[in-house]
């Protein structure tokens, strides 16, 4: 979007939110003409707006009092988000309360205009206002442009004075950019070979642009030493030396600067790039590691480009020959890691250099002017920050697209909900939702109670324990579906903490969850009749009774008279409809509490908490159960027993009823009898004791478990 | 009838608007929209619903656009209102709303009258 020259340039947006449709269209009325205009008749409208068009508004009309989400509301999200640092905002309000107007100005807002408004102070306040901001944003890119030149001109000064002292040395103009195209390949690869020696792109970048001055020194060494043909003499030797120490004082003496990283660089360079990892060069005698890796880098560069060149006193040697002089130590001795570095690059130098054209340093320029501004942070901060939270905003929705899972972001202040897009997609909602708490369809796919829940759970959580998990059923198009919530409290850093919100994700667990259901199901219950089978019912029993150890409860085993026969005359088919068929009687009638379970064969219990008489519910029960299945006469014979007659151990109470149903058995089947102590010692119908003959007829042990 | 004439009847300030809008056009266009206004609407029946919040929401939109308008006499009973309901229903609503409800068929009659002899 450009923003300059009003008159050129696309036309510029502005956002209008106000409820009333009267005032929006006044608005329009006078603006139309000039910009482009959005509306938005409520303050979520106008942050979906604000976040799907981003900084394409150039301007965002605000009115305060609107339903779903006020003024504030909308400059709440939009300092969030940050958007108020790129979209101004003129609030327009019948609100003249001076809190009112403090409270937009110190959420950012640039104008707060009441009503009624003068069309032409408005207007003119509309157009200022999206000039000042288009002026601010020219100012960044000013400077942004200015620190780029002087990246630039400084760029062009080390060339210039480099090659005042390359045509006093008579050497070609190629040698500084040789230099530095070495020196970059050197310390790159250096880098790769171990990490002591990795630089980041913004020390490389200065040591490159730092070498361009190796031999400044040479500016002050006379014309005849410096351009002798042939062999010099220990003295002239001894002149052309100072070349180290006279560079790095006119570095020392710039009356400026001294702090520069560039020139602390250039200084090292200058002063030690004849020294040798032997101790053997000069001026100072350094040794190994003594020597800044700048120099010693710079220094090898130095020579190979001297030996592959033409001086007055030499011709040029060959690649081949020169990188074996190196490497033989002809030139005096390097680090042996930067011989091996040397060795590794070898193949590659030749190409660089010759492709070495000006192309290239334009790049290298280019990438130090990017690497000049990432220093200047303060500059352009707030525009770097920016990308850089739009980067993470980009990663953030890129991993929550792709990892299929419901993400969700809950603010408190206002209060509002927003879903990842796949959350979104997944559940047919808006991605951002205002108040979640009262929004119908939320509510419909939650159910009522659920986000409540899990809002008083997260609301329960503390600072150091911000984390709570929560399984809950959600529907979706009409399915339910188990989900797990695992979501984060936010807790403001006040003292106390305020709760602001929370992060989290739901993720569908309803397979997982059905088939860990499934097996619980199989582990509990009876597959005829999905009754719970014996051993789960002691258990929930045994449990119950232990809870309330002073409950009123009952135990009632009962079994079908003359199953036997039913089997028999019409086939073991029949007899497990028979079984299943009771089953469901049973169910009808026992209530919510009750504890019903196949035993086995054709036994049932039941268990059940009485509030008077055990008999009234028992009665009923029993007479519930009797009737006609198909052809088949039902008739039951059941015992019974209360805890208030054997105690509350199960075992005792199963055996006692057991007693009570033999005793039923004896004196005729199709009745019930309670438990009492007459029938201590009585023989056992299910468990008989010794032997089957005390078994009656009917009972059919065994089959039909399964 | 001119706008002219219109503003006095429904009781407004119509130099002031004329002053503030700067066209006599714009300014009669909305007035004549000010037919198709839904807040009035919306104040009778969230005041039926019982619903005050809407109800302050509805009287403060109508005092907003009254004050654009400069309908003074509306303006001001709405503006009584909208602080009335601000603080939620009180002794003193239904009476406010009455009158809110007098002016605004002042109003509306003048503003039919303008329409009246300039259809549009």
């Amino acid at each position: 979007m450009s923003f300059i020259n009003g008159k050129k340039s696309p036309r510029q947006t502005i956002l209008i939110a106000d409820d009333s449709e009267m005032n929006r269209s006044i608005l329009t009325d006078m603006l139309g003409d000039e910009y482009e205009i959005m509306e938005a008749e409520n303050g979520v409208e106008a942050v979906s707006i604000l976040q799907k068009y981003g900084n394409a508004i150039s301007l965002l009309l605000l009115d305060i009092v609107m339903p779903e989400m006020d003024g504030f509301g909308v400059l709440n999200v939009m300092n969030k988000h940050r958007w108020i640092e790129d979209i101004p905002v003129i609030v327009i309000s019948a609100e003249t309360a001076s809190t009112h107007v403090e409270r937009a100005y110190e959420l950012g807002v640039t104008e707060f205009i009441s009503r009624p408004f003068d069309a032409l102070i408005l207007h003119r306040r509309v157009v200022n206002t999206i000039l000042l901001y288009a002026k601010q944003k020219k100012l960044i890119d000013l400077v942004t442009d200015q620190i780029y030149e002087k990246e630039q001109q400084s760029g062009l000064m080390v060339d210039i004075l480099s090659h005042i002292v390359e045509f006093r040395n008579g050497e070609s103009g190629q040698h500084v950019l040789h230099i530095r195209t070495l020196t970059e390949l050197l310390l790159k690869h250096l880098g790769h070979i171990d990490s002591k020696y990795q630089f980041p792109r913004s020390e490389i970048s200065l040591i490159c642009t730092a070498s361009a001055l190796h031999d400044i020194g040479k500016i002050a060494i006379p014309g005849e030493v410096l351009n002798k043909p042939g062999r010099l003499t220990d003295e002239e030797f001894e002149i052309m030396k100072k070349h180290t120490l006279i560079g790095a004082e006119m570095l020392k003496a710039l009356p400026m600067h001294q702090e520069e990283p560039l020139v602390k660089k250039a200084y090292e360079i200058c002063r030690w790039h004849h020294e040798r990892y032997d101790g053997r060069g000069y001026p100072d005698g350094l040794k190994g590691e003594e020597i800044p890796v700048s120099a010693q880098v710079v220094a090898l560069a130095d020579v190979y480009d001297a030996l592959t060149s033409e001086r007055v006193y030499k011709k040029a040697f060959t690649h081949d020959v020169a990188i074996q002089m190196i490497l033989e130590g002809k030139c005096g001795q390097f680090n042996p890691m930067l011989m091996e570095c040397l060795r590794e690059i070898e193949s590659v130098l030749q190409e660089e250099l010759q492709g070495d054209s000006d192309v290239r340093t334009s790049m290298r320029q280019m990438q130090n002017v990017a690497e000049e501004l990432l220093h200047h942070e303060e500059l352009s901060a707030s525009e770097r920050t920016l990308q850089l939270l739009e980067h993470e905003r980009m990663k953030y929705r890129f991993y929550a697209d792709m990892s299929e899972e419901i993400q969700f972001e809950y603010t408190v202040a206002p209060s509002m909900v927003t879903l990842s897009a796949y959350g979104a997609r997944k559940l047919g909602l808006d991605e951002i939702l205002m108040d979640p708490h009262n929004n119908e369809k939320v509510q419909e796919m939650m159910g009522t109670g659920t986000l409540r829940a899990i809002s008083n759970e997260l609301r329960g959580t503390t600072p150091e324990h911000p984390q709570v998990k929560y399984d809950h059923e959600v529907c979706i198009n009409g399915e339910k579906r188990w989900m797990r919530t695992i979501g984060r409290a936010m807790w403001s850093a006040d003292e106390p903490p305020r709760y602001m919100g929370a992060i989290g994700k739901t993720t569908d667990i309803h397979d997982e969850r059905t088939r860990i259901d499934a097996l619980v199901q199989m582990a509990s219950h009876d597959s005829m009749t999905g009754l719970f089978n014996h051993n789960y019912a002691k258990e929930r029993i045994r449990e119950r009774l232990q809870n309330r150890p002073n409950g009123k409860f009952a135990l009632a085993i009962f079994d079908l008279d003359h199953f036997k026969s039913a089997n028999d005359n019409y086939g073991h088919m029949f007899g497990d409809k028979v079984l299943i068929h009771m089953a469901e009687r049973l169910r009808r009638s026992i209530r919510g509490g009750d504890i019903a379970a196949r035993v086995g064969g054709d036994e049932f219990l039941i268990f059940l908490e009485y509030k008077e008489e055990a008999e009234t519910a028992i009665q009923r029960i029993f007479t519930s159960l009797e009737g006609t299945f198909e052809d088949f006469q039902i008739s039951v014979s059941m015992g019974v027993v209360r805890t208030d007659m054997v105690g509350i151990d199960y075992d005792e109470l199963f055996h006692a009823a057991d007693q009570a149903l033999y005793a039923v058995k004896r004196s005729g089947r199709g009745k019930y009898r309670f438990y009492d102590d007459s029938m201590y010692g009585m023989l056992s119908v299910i468990s008989p004791i010794d032997g089957s003959e005390e078994k009656p007829a009917d009972q059919t042990g065994e089959r039909g478990m399964l | 009838m001119t706008l002219k004439e219109c503003y006095t009847a429904l009781e407004g300030d119509y130099e002031e608007v004329i002053t503030r809008l700067r066209s006599e056009k714009m300014v009669q266009k909305f007035v004549l929209k000010f037919l198709n206004d839904k807040s009035h609407e919306l104040l009778v029946t969230s005041m039926e619903t019982k619903n005050y919040e809407e109800a302050f929401r509805a009287a403060h939109t109508i005092k907003g656009v009254c004050q654009n308008l400069s309908f003074t006499r509306l303006y001001e009973s709405s503006h009584i209102l909208t602080e009335n309901l601000r603080t939620g229903y009180g002794d003193e609503t239904d009476g406010l709303v009455q009158r809110v409800e007098k002016d605004y068929q002042q109003t509306i009659a003048a503003i039919k009258e303008l329409q009246a002899e300039n259809p549009s």
